[in-house]
């Protein structure tokens, strides 16, 4: 008898679901919370992320054009074998982040689904510069020359928004410490 | 006369109303139940972590430590250790990224609870100044029993595009995964099994520590104001609670402790007479290869790890926090003894699938 009331209960558990769930596609269509957390870690970044590079700045190396939210396999293969590649498997969610570094550069990359998208390029000295001339031996007037004078600026670091992504130089003292290229998803 | 005829039947009708509707609204609320506990995960096989908070209730709650922090607690610390080389009764109360306002609205109501000695907590968790992910909200909130504590927590951990009545209702969140359904869903509903032995998560593969890299460049590497506001709310929740508060920086190797953050935990802790403990300075004390102690290159301990460094911190709670074993009493010897029995049965699986490759 338990059983059974158990049983009638979940069968009417689940015509409640489906009456509840009918528009079950078009929710998700509709963006709303459609999935357990754990597994929507990846698929909300999707729902941040902005079209590959869409417009922000980007960092060259070699002819080789790398912008925020690009996907990492085809960059990597034009790169060739990095220094190092360090993975980071994220608590208890699924997928697991990496860092590429490069002579002067490291590429830190976040999952999404069976990919993996640039998250942050981060310049480390002075053998690498932007497309627009800038590398950490350059100057905070250097910096305000080459990209202008829309950007916030905290006490160590000025900022430049572009199309959701930023873009970070931080100084020690006068000197750039730090150039870094980072995706909205990651802020 | 007629006003009475009118009244009985007035009271007929409401009668039978209550008669149909009160078992129509429980029967709903039944269903609605059933639903909620159907669709919500289970976090059994897969994202284990997500089922750690609320297994604590199980608990008999007589602990000498309890730990409270993230995954450098829950997979760096082994309870089975400080028992067995100790006679320490300590418990985990971790969960994934668990932030700094989490760990004390958890702390607040263990003290419900029982009362310990010691409370640990690492500190880690400083660098969040702001929740991150609904993904970790979930998996330490919905886990906890309602409370005042838990409605605490769950006000200071939502996002702005959370919304408290989800947390409340669950399946209003859930509703969705209907599609999503898996066999432990079914499997699971009624009674959740253990995924941690005292609250500590076990791992015995191994992944040696290689390219760990360093840190990047901070702009500012001042711990935020509402972390602190939580560190500072724990340390007065202990202070009053007469519960001695121990910092410790676990020695993961990644993400990066930088030595601006180290600086100021030790300004805090000699500020407010804590002892903290930053295992990063000790690793080679401790014992520890990175080429065999880590299963993820130096992010997590594997149990190797784990039990090393409990070994290390059970002399520490021994001879610095004054903790005495309470080997002998018989009650708590038996219930570790079932303890370490089902511990030392997880270690010689994963031993077996490790050697074997089922993993």
């Amino acid at each position: 008898m338990k059983k059974k009331l158990i049983t009638f209960m979940l069968a009417m558990s689940m015509i409640a679901v489906i009456g509840m769930t009918g528009c079950g596609k078009k929710e998700e269509e509709n963006d709303t919370p459609a999935e357990t957390p754990e597994q929507e870690d990846a698929s909300s970044d999707e729902e941040e992320k902005p079209a590959a590079s869409g417009g922000g700045y980007v960092f060259e190396t070699d002819g080789i054009t790398i912008g925020v939210d690009m996907d990492m396999a085809p960059i990597a293969d034009a790169l060739g074998e990095p220094k190092s590649i360090f993975e980071e498997p994220s608590c208890a969610a699924q997928g697991t982040a990496y860092l590429y570094s490069y002579p002067g550069f490291e590429i830190n990359t976040y999952p999404d689904g069976e990919d993996n998208y640039v998250g942050y390029i981060s310049l480390k000295d002075d053998t690498v510069a932007t497309p627009e001339g800038i590398d950490l031996s350059k100057s905070k007037d250097d910096v305000i020359a080459a990209y202008g004078d829309d950007y916030e600026e905290d006490d160590k670091k000025i900022t430049y928004k572009k199309d959701g992504m930023t873009l970070n130089f931080i100084f020690s003292g006068d000197d750039i410490a730090s150039i870094e290229y980072i995706s909205s998803v990651l802020n | 006369m007629k006003k009475r005829r009118r009244q009985q039947r007035k009271w007929k009708r409401r009668k039978r109303w209550i008669i149909r509707t009160v078992p129509t609204v429980f029967v709903i609320i039944l269903v609605l139940s059933l639903l909620q506990r159907l669709l919500m995960p289970k976090y059994m096989d897969d994202v284990m972590e997500g089922g750690m908070v609320q297994e604590y209730y199980d608990e008999v709650k007589d602990h000498d430590v309890i730990f409270i922090g993230d995954c450098e607690l829950y997979e760096n610390i082994s309870p089975a250790v400080l028992w067995e080389e100790y006679g320490i009764n300590s418990y985990i109360r971790g969960s994934a990224q668990q932030l700094v306002w989490q760990s004390y609205y958890l702390l607040e109501e263990t003290l419900t609870y029982e009362k310990p000695e010691v409370v640990v907590f690492n500190v880690l968790a400083m660098e969040f100044n702001e929740p991150q992910q609904e993904a970790y909200n979930r998996m330490t909130l919905d886990g906890m029993r309602w409370s005042k504590s838990k409605i605490g927590c769950i006000l200071a951990s939502m996002r702005e595009d959370e919304h408290f009545i989800d947390y409340v209702f669950p399946l209003l969140r859930y509703h969705s995964r209907w599609s999503q359904l898996t066999e432990d869903d079914f499997r699971y509903f009624w009674e959740k099994k253990k995924v941690t032995y005292n609250g500590y998560y076990m791992r015995v593969d191994v992944k040696p520590a290689v390219n760990v890299p360093e840190g990047r460049v901070l702009a500012d590497y001042t711990f935020g104001d509402y972390a602190y506001k939580y560190l500072d709310k724990m340390t007065k929740l202990c202070e009053k609670s007469g519960v001695e508060l121990v910092l410790v920086k676990a020695p993961s190797l990644h993400p990066y402790w930088y030595e601006e953050w180290d600086a100021q935990i030790r300004d805090y802790a000699q500020k407010h007479g804590l002892k903290y403990y930053n295992f990063l300075d000790v690793t080679e004390e401790i014992g520890l290869d990175f080429s065999k102690d880590t299963y993820d290159a130096g992010l997590h301990l594997n149990l190797s790890g784990a039990e090393k460094l409990s070994r290390y911190f059970g002399k520490i709670l021994t001879d610095e926090c004054g903790l005495e074993s309470r080997r002998g009493e018989s009650a708590l010897e038996e219930r570790w003894e079932d303890k370490i029995f089902e511990y030392q049965e997880e270690r010689a699986r994963q031993t077996y699938e490790l050697e074997h490759g089922e993993k």
